[in-house]
């Protein structure tokens, strides 16, 4: 469950060609498989900052889409109102900022009141989230001077971020920045902290730390990155509506962390593509019979086969594959030695 | 000299039952300090109650002349109390490293070195380090337990039963270890082994029913086989 810190030189490599052909993608595809995979991009951040909640402090945030879907609303707001440019869209990354800050801060405070872990509190916990995150969004939907309610709002971009090209391009960079900061995050004392609760509240509270407070912490770093990723997402698609605020949104994250690996953040960026591709091919196949307009079935279908022959999703399988090695190896050599001495 | 840790007519509960009716106690600094009964006499609650993991109903708790009667239990620690509980505590899913890392209040020097003092004492996490802390032995849990509690500059070490569920020899490094631990620290360890205690304690008070009912000096507890065998069951 834990992220693995040292990355191999043969990972380096992979990670080094990896890089190269995302930078090449754009130029030898087509225009929609570069928004699959801004899309894909995007969505890798937005499930990331759910398993920092799941993964990494066995929280069940059923209210996560509040902050994505508000930092899409910000964006758009703004844009629609003020003025579509660059300095805007920095303004609405402020916004977002301060915005998911004390959003995170009233929700923590609501739903850490109840201390100890037990399936009670982790329940009463999720369902507390479920119910502010309805109170968003049922607010957005009836403040139809602003938000144009259910029918969704629709806005200009920054000329900057029109071409689907270059913004697949910021997509990329958003992605690979939000990641390290991530992954700094998990691996500070901090996220050790969270880690820490996670396994056992009481333990680590005799240890010292007050336990609320971190939680606090991870959660609004938790909806900090979720607002940002939803102010990408509302600039990638120039239309919001009140669906990114749904549980069903919260739910896309939670499968998309089930599916990459829950508690190894990188399992996200699998989740997020495996999730989309499979998406995006099931809706091409509808052109190929009737039955894929059904895809949801198909798409459902999906889910439980992961889950039932990939329990810890695709990072957890290639854990306990390349643990297993590295014990086969530490055992081989254990017998080596012996023999050599014997 | 003045009293570490000094406790006034305790009275502690879980829900409706009352668990310590009346615990007197009182540790100097520097003490090795053993908390002995029998089974079920309230000695893992008395250390729990300690770190208001167990609600107090009346008495007083004083940490170097500072109450500490329903502080929060992380304020507890950080005032300089490191709780070893009985079940080890450590963290599965954690390595040895990080389970000691995430115990660390500070990075400093003065810590860095505490940790190179516990890696000495306890050799058998040095070679363990990058293990998974599932994957250690109870007497190994338990060392990590224990040294967990010593990265930081604590003024008392709360240790409860280290010795259950161990092989005798590992007992016998886990006292030998423990000795040295009290020569720089003070010590409250709660034991049911008999000879444990006696190897590392230098003064004893007996839990009865929830009561401290004897103290003094572990010496003459060990002289005197018929208060052992009343509140021991030392045969």
């Amino acid at each position: 469950m834990i992220l693995k810190k040292d990355i191999s030189k043969r990972m380096m490599i992979f990670l080094g060609i990896l890089l190269i052909a995302l930078v090449i993608l754009p130029h030898v595809s087509t225009l929609s498989t570069t928004t699959l995979f801004s899309r894909i991009f995007i969505m890798a951040i937005y499930a990331m900052s759910y398993d920092i909640l799941r993964g990494y402090m066995g929280f069940i945030n059923l209210g996560h889409a509040l902050f994505f879907g508000s930092g899409a609303y910000i964006v758009g707001i703004l844009f629609n109102n003020i003025g579509n440019t660059v300095p805007m869209f920095l303004v609405a990354i402020v916004i977002t900022l301060i915005y998911s800050s004390i959003a995170a801060l009233i929700m923590g405070k609501i739903v850490f009141r109840s201390k100890g872990g037990g399936a009670a509190s982790v329940v009463a916990g999720a369902m507390t989230t479920l119910a502010l995150g309805e109170i968003v969004r049922h607010t957005a939907e009836r403040w139809r001077d602003v938000t144009m309610g259910a029918d969704g709002l629709s806005f200009r971009i920054p000329p900057v971020f029109a071409d689907r090209t270059m913004f697949y391009y910021y997509a990329l960079i958003f992605l690979i920045v939000m990641t390290l900061i991530l992954r700094q995050f998990i691996n500070s004392p901090t996220g050790r902290v969270l880690m820490s609760i996670r396994e056992n509240e009481q333990r680590a509270e005799f240890l010292g730390f007050d336990t609320e407070k971190y939680k606090l912490i991870g959660l609004q770093v938790s909806g900090i990155a979720s607002g940002f990723s939803g102010v990408m997402f509302g600039v990638m698609n120039r239309f919001v509506n009140t669906e990114l605020l749904t549980v069903q949104q919260t739910l896309n994250a939670l499968l998309i962390t089930l599916v990459g690996g829950t508690g190894t953040l990188y399992g996200a960026i699998i989740g997020s593509g495996f999730v989309n591709i499979v998406q995006s091919q099931l809706l091409n196949f509808r052109r190929v019979h009737p039955i894929f307009e059904r895809w949801l079935l198909f798409f459902g279908a999906m889910y439980v086969i992961v889950v039932i022959f990939m329990p810890k999703g695709f990072m957890g399988l290639y854990y306990s594959i390349t643990d297993k090695r590295k014990s086969k190896l530490q055992n081989q050599t254990i017998k080596e030695t012996s023999g050599k001495t014997s | 000299m003045s009293s570490l840790l000094k406790v006034n007519n305790l009275e502690s509960y879980i829900g409706l039952f009352t668990i310590l009716h009346d615990v007197n106690i009182d540790i100097n600094k520097g003490e090795a300090v053993a908390l002995l009964g029998r089974n079920g006499a309230g000695k893992t609650t008395f250390l729990k109650t300690l770190m208001n993991l167990v609600a107090t109903r009346s008495g007083t708790i004083e940490l170097n002349g500072e109450s500490i009667v329903n502080v929060p239990t992380h304020k507890i620690a950080k005032m300089g109390i490191g709780y070893v509980p009985e079940d080890y505590g450590v963290f599965d899913a954690l390595t040895v490293e990080e389970n000691l890392r995430v115990a660390m209040w500070k990075d400093d020097k003065e810590t860095l070195e505490r940790l190179d003092y516990v890696l000495d004492l306890f050799p058998d996490l040095k070679i363990a380090y990058k293990r998974m802390a599932k994957t250690l032995s109870g007497g190994q849990r338990q060392m990590l337990s224990i040294s967990r509690a010593l990265v930081n500059k604590n003024q008392i070490l709360l240790i409860d039963e280290p010795s259950k569920g161990l092989a005798p020899v590992v007992i016998e490094k886990l006292a030998h270890a423990l000795k040295e631990i009290s020569k720089n620290t003070t010590v409250l360890l709660v034991e049911q082994n008999f000879a444990m205690a006696c190897a590392v304690a230098d003064k004893f008070f007996i839990i009865s029913e929830g009561r401290t009912v004897e103290r003094g000096d572990i010496k003459s507890l060990m002289a005197d086989k018929k208060l052992q065998h009343k509140h021991l069951g030392v045969i």
